[in-house]
């Protein structure tokens, strides 16, 4: 009994003494406690440096939370529960969330750094005239290779994956969107397509590349392409980065028949409870310094013009990464096509899955 | 003991092996200065101060830390009572009941768990944080320590209840006297098996969580997606060292109870 008593007394006092480390710990930045800003992220989207600058310039205490797919942190702001006052998804969930009437409309005049924003990226299709969100970090989809397992293929056209040496080699993101515009780009297609017969052309190409294909998974590419276990992915250029950062053999192509273009953008849910502070956050984040700092720490594209002037030449010169106006031009971000269409792609893509063996 | 033949110890060793590699693996590269687990470039210390400079982090860890002992130790006491509680149920019928409906509650799934809990809790107007978190993990922890503690109680003879009530006992003086200390390695093992489902659930705790309170299985969750960086091999290898410690207290705790039951009788 006296053991049991002891033991109790013991995890008390250890607790106690560890919730005074952790309030020591947070309270760091100043303990202002009314005036609090709570932002929802992807895990290892920030610069930690960038959230303490922003808590001395403005004396704002950064409550700072991560999550791991689009659907999760719309789960959690639809849930309420937390008054999150910056979110960063990407740009088909800021549609469905505008659909859904969550999001709180920008106030422009709060955020002039946008005058830094490369006004390519501005006004696009899911979001016009930017009412709801500014850029963050964007990219492209392609294919990321090993050079060393595949030959003389440099993947500058989509038709590369189809080469019979080939065989069994290819990995394919599972996304319906991605891999049915991989086959309308191949085609010379738009990959916003809404027409039957041009959806059908392409589903009946992407089937004839079954043989090639080795698998079609999520985020377990990432691992499989750095220990040289695998030759060829389709996969997002931010994810590619990650790869080709650890193993040096990777190199990344957008082919030349166009791609998706793709964002993740900065939000105000209507679940804030500091817009002030949620706008002086994303002038911050738009500033030139702000933009570099945060881009040579995560690795990603910048939209920030005044920022890619600060950063290292080689690397905003790196046509993958950044691609010329040129090469721009063939890239589309996705429209959003309505449940119907959407429930189209989702059944070719299901039917060319089946014809994967 | 008997002596192991030589194939059952190349067996065990074996065993051993393959459970332990991958997390000494992970560790031996937490000391890489190359930045990736490739290539072992030379030792350093840097992302042990990483994980010591992002007070972030370190406030993760000692949140999940609390959570573990504090939900540990409520739902032992919970469980430890309910395990009473059921044990003395007369009807083996509705003992029975009792019992599935502990046992349905270690088998459900835990998003399903993790679902329900967010649901109530944004119900009922409960603000999600360290309490939600707490009140989550104390609930899936309870029917784990009945389970533990059961056993114990079972064994036990009646009599020696009855023994002690002729002798003039209160029933504060059976179970403070009697019982508990009869039982009191269930309770212990209840407890640590409490401690570690606490500490490595991801499922329930993500949907519970938010406000700014996190636990280092969320957060090696969303840091992972990013590619899995050498600051959460650092971040492992502390937790891992941690659990040693506790595994090392537990070991002395029974060992030390064990010599002084056996000195008494």
């Amino acid at each position: 009994m006296k053991q049991l008593i002891q033991a109790t007394i013991a995890i008390l006092v250890v607790s106690a003494l560890l919730f005074y480390a952790a309030d020591a710990l947070s309270a760091g930045g100043g303990k202002s406690g009314k005036d609090t800003l709570t932002i929802f992220n992807w895990g290892e989207y920030i610069d930690p440096d960038l959230l303490k600058q922003f808590e001395k310039e403005t004396g704002i205490h950064v409550i700072y939370e991560t999550f791991d797919s689009n659907e999760a942190m719309m789960t959690k702001i639809q849930q309420g529960g937390t008054a999150y006052d910056i979110a960063v998804p990407s740009e088909y969930m800021i549609e469905k969330m505008k659909e859904e009437n969550l999001l709180i409309p920008l106030d422009k005049t709060k955020i002039p750094n946008l005058k830094n924003i490369d006004p390519y990226f501005l006004d696009l299709p899911f979001d016009e005239d930017n009412k709801y969100s500014v850029p963050y970090f964007w990219g492209t989809v392609g294919i990321v290779y090993n050079p060393k397992l595949v030959g003389n293929l440099d993947f500058s056209s989509w038709d590369d994956l189809w080469d019979p040496s080939l065989n069994r080699k290819v990995f394919l993101v599972d996304g319906a969107r991605e891999v049915i515009g991989m086959g309308l780009n191949s085609l010379g297609y738009s990959l916003n397509s809404l027409n039957g017969h041009e959806l059908r052309e392409a589903t009946d190409k992407l089937i004839t590349l079954a043989p090639n294909v080795k698998a079609i998974i999520g985020d377990e590419i990432t691992p499989l392409m750095i220990n040289n276990e695998a030759a060829v992915a389709l996969t997002w250029s931010g994810q590619a980065a990650d790869m080709m950062s650890e193993n040096e053999d990777l190199d990344f192509a957008v082919p030349e028949e166009g791609s998706n273009l793709w964002f993740d953008n900065m939000v105000i849910p209507k679940t804030s409870k500091n817009i002030d502070g949620a706008h002086a956050f994303i002038n911050f984040m738009l500033k030139a310094e702000s933009g570099a700092q945060n881009a040579d720490y995560v690795g990603y594209s910048t939209p920030n013009i005044e920022a890619m002037k600060l950063m290292d030449k080689e690397v905003v010169s790196d046509e993958r990464y950044y691609p010329t106006e040129e090469q721009r031009d063939t890239l589309e971000v996705y429209k959003n096509l309505g449940p119907d269409y959407l429930g189209k792609y989702n059944e070719l893509f299901l039917e060319f899955k089946m014809s994967i063996r | 003991m008997k002596k192991l033949s030589a194939s059952a110890r190349v067996y065990l060793a074996i065993v051993f092996i393959v459970l332990y590699a991958p997390i000494f693996y992970l560790i031996f590269y937490s000391f890489n200065s190359g930045g990736s687990m490739n290539n072992f470039e030379s030792f350093t210390l840097e992302h042990y101060i990483a994980v010591f400079e992002d007070s972030r982090l370190l406030v993760i860890l000692i949140n999940t830390v609390i959570v573990a002992l504090l939900s540990a130790l409520i739902s032992t006491v919970i469980g430890t009572l309910g395990a009473i509680g059921i044990v003395t149920v007369k009807n083996s019928k509705m003992r029975n009941t009792l019992l599935s409906l502990n046992n349905v509650l270690i088998v459900s799934p835990d998003v399903i768990i993790g679902a329900s809990f967010l649901i109530l809790f944004t119900m009922i107007g409960i603000k999600l944080g360290f309490a939600s978190v707490l009140l989550a993990h104390v609930a899936f922890s309870v029917p784990i320590v009945v389970l533990m503690v059961l056993p114990k109680l079972l064994e036990m003879n009646k009599s020696l209840i009855d023994a002690a009530l002729d002798l003039g006992a209160t029933k504060k003086d059976v179970m403070m006297r009697v019982i508990l200390p009869y039982i009191q390695p269930g309770i212990f093992a209840g407890f640590f098996l409490a401690l570690t489902y606490s500490l490595d659930d991801f499922a329930v705790t993500f949907f519970v969580t938010g406000n700014g309170f996190s636990t280092l299985s969320v957060e090696i969750y969303s840091m992972a997606r990013a590619g899995i960086s050498l600051t959460v091999n650092a971040i492992s290898g502390l937790v891992f060292f941690v659990t040693v410690i506790v595994v090392v207290g537990y070991y002395f705790i029974t060992s030390r109870a064990s010599k002084r039951t056996g000195g008494t009788q």
